[in-house]
């Protein structure tokens, strides 16, 4: 019985990663397919990826896209979540309801929604766009993370500090914001990696400047190479410091 | 610093529910008053009122003479010290007592060097490093207290702040409130539904009791004179026995008694039966008797009324034997008339 749940184990974990241990793996092959048998091991392919000027400018943008959009979805989401925690208006259940619903939404149709809307009110497809997007599915996910956070300890600290005559800001600013820190790192982290990884909105939204996953998408059109695997696995490094930041910083913290 | 709070037919409804039926009070600079009742009775939506974070459907607040309808908790002359401390963790002591001082504006130094004053008040000045998590539940009661009067507010609303305490540390904090109260002359608005912890600190009792004062007066009147009988219950236990008028004197299952004539209920404190006093109640007998350490509390049956039991507390040096036959005395005899409902 021990031996099974084992083995099973194993299993499970072999079919999660094995994919991924595979383009590590092959992103060092010596040779011009990422395909078994690893003829031999070399650096060639991370060298060539890092020279390329077209994929390291999809990288920055790839970066400050993640990085402004999550941190706009994480203040908006702070803000409407410490907003409906404090009073209750008529139909806040519904206002919750409409923060959250985009969540439900598939990516395909919020880009093309996007498309359609920013051409009326002419904005071109651009990082910008692209980030405005990110927003859009990243706020219901910040808003959902932060409401949750606040609890009646929470509630009953805000309002000591309004007591005690702290402005509303003050009261954000002070207290709100250091009580609620672990959730919000939590959500501006899953907003960030949500934002990097993130293609479909990227491809609809994006033209001349494009984000990381767009551009690997271009040059998976020109065929198997170990370059788009090397560039996967840069891709996957950053995600997994990214979770391993977390879990040191924040859920140890947390499991304290 | 320390101000009146005159409270002027303040009603207060819930959708549906009346938490408040114009509620009237004065209460004068300095005073410590505590509000009185069951759960559900309003005190808490009144304190609410007072600090500001309800808005009466009707009647209004006035403080220090000036009426607070439209002033937001931040500049109303109140702080609150609540019932779970609420105090901010993220912030030392030192921080959390200087929060208030910080957002009125005072610098660094002189909000630190009041901070350490007040928490020397409440006898945590080597703390003001810590954090909140590193205290007990009465050192944190302690640092929400320095917290809410290190601003210097005129009236400080206390919302059940020792009902989460174990207690024996209860009945060593009501003495130093009542000890801080007297040192720094504020006027304390105190939110309790323990009679005892009323008693022990109050200058004034308000009954409350489904959203309406019952009574309201120093310890001694609620208890040994309570006005209707939900304050005569609610203040301790209680014997009670149905009177009519009748004569000179009233007529009871004990017999006709020499009072001032009523129809009623009479009400007499378990401590005001015994063995001496102003009105004999005739002969009874002890069913059972247990010692309480300060008291026995004995279980009589009055020999005219075999159907009605007395509870009363006799002294500890007296021993009294189950079956004996003794004659009982009330002191402090209160008829009360039929609550008109």
């Amino acid at each position: 019985m021990r031996a099974l749940s084992w083995a099973y184990l194993i299993a499970m974990l072999g079919f999660i990663l094995l994919p991924v241990a595979m383009l590590v793996i092959f992103s060092f092959q010596d040779g011009r397919l990422p395909v078994p048998p690893l003829k031999g091991v070399t650096l060639e392919w991370y060298g060539k990826v890092l020279s390329d000027r077209a994929l390291m400018e999809a990288l920055v943008n790839s970066l400050l896209v993640a990085f402004v959009s999550a941190l706009t979805a994480l203040v908006l989401g702070f803000l409407a979540a410490s907003g409906l925690a404090r009073v209750v208006l008529p139909g806040s259940a519904w206002m919750r309801g409409a923060l959250i619903a985009p969540m439900t939404v598939s990516y395909l149709i919020v880009a093309l929604g996007l498309l359609q809307m920013f051409g009326q009110v002419g904005i071109r497809p651009s990082l910008l766009a692209t980030g405005i997007g990110h927003v859009v599915i990243n706020l219901p996910l910040c808003f959902a993370i932060t409401y949750a956070a606040i609890g009646e300890h929470q509630r009953s600290a805000l309002k000591a500090a309004r007591d005690l005559g702290a402005r509303e800001f003050q009261v954000l600013w002070f207290v709100a914001a250091p009580m609620l820190a672990p959730a919000l790192a939590a959500a501006f982290f899953l907003a960030f990696t949500f934002s990097w990884d993130e293609f479909i909105i990227a491809f609809l939204l994006t033209r001349f400047d494009v984000t990381l996953p767009v551009e690997i998408w271009s040059m998976l059109r020109s065929g198997l190479s170990p370059a788009t695997n090397a560039v996967g696995s840069l891709v996957f490094l950053v995600s997994l410091v990214i979770l391993v930041a977390l879990e040191l910083t924040l859920f140890r913290k947390g499991a304290k | 610093m320390t101000a009146d709070v005159h409270i002027h037919g303040v009603e207060h409804r819930f959708d549906t529910f009346t938490a408040l039926h114009r509620v009237d009070l004065k209460i004068s600079a300095g005073e410590f008053i505590v509000l009185l009742g069951p759960s559900g009775c309003g005190k808490t939506t009144l304190l609410s009122i007072i600090g500001g974070f309800l808005s009466p459907s009707e009647g209004n607040v006035l403080i220090g003479g000036k009426d607070m309808s439209l002033v937001a908790p931040r500049a109303r002359p109140t702080t609150t010290v609540f019932q779970d401390y609420a105090l901010f963790p993220h912030m030392s002591l030192r921080d959390n007592v200087a929060f208030g001082l910080r957002m009125r504006g005072v610098g660094r130094a002189a909000r630190h060097k009041k901070a350490l004053e007040m928490l020397d008040l409440v006898g945590l000045s080597d703390k003001g490093d810590r954090k909140p998590h590193a205290l007990s539940g009465g050192q944190r009661q302690r640092v929400a207290l320095a917290r809410a009067l290190a601003v210097d507010p005129d009236v400080l609303l206390l919302d059940e702040p020792l009902g989460a305490l174990d207690l024996k540390l209860r009945r060593q904090m009501q003495d130093e409130l009542k000890a801080i109260q007297r040192s720094v002359g504020t006027t304390f608005i105190h939110v309790t539904h323990d009679q005892e912890e009323a008693m022990a600190i109050a200058d004034r009792i308000v009954v409350m009791n489904q959203g309406r004062i019952e009574h309201c007066g120093t310890p001694e009147e609620v208890y040994l004179t309570p006005k209707t009988l939900f304050s005569a219950n609610f203040m301790g236990e209680m014997n009670r026995i149905p009177v009519t008028a009748a004569g000179q004197g009233v007529a009871s299952p004990l017999g006709l008694l020499p009072l001032a004539p009523q129809t009623g209920t009479l009400c007499l404190r378990p401590e005001n039966l015994g063995l001496a006093g102003e009105v004999s109640l005739g002969p009874a007998r002890l069913e059972a008797a247990a010692f309480f350490g300060s008291h026995h509390r004995c279980h009589f049956t009055p020999l005219a009324a075999p159907d009605l039991r007395l509870i009363a507390h006799l002294p500890q040096g007296r021993h009294p034997a189950p079956g004996e036959e003794v004659e009982l005395f009330a002191t402090h005899p209160v008829i009360l008339a039929p609550e008109a409902a």
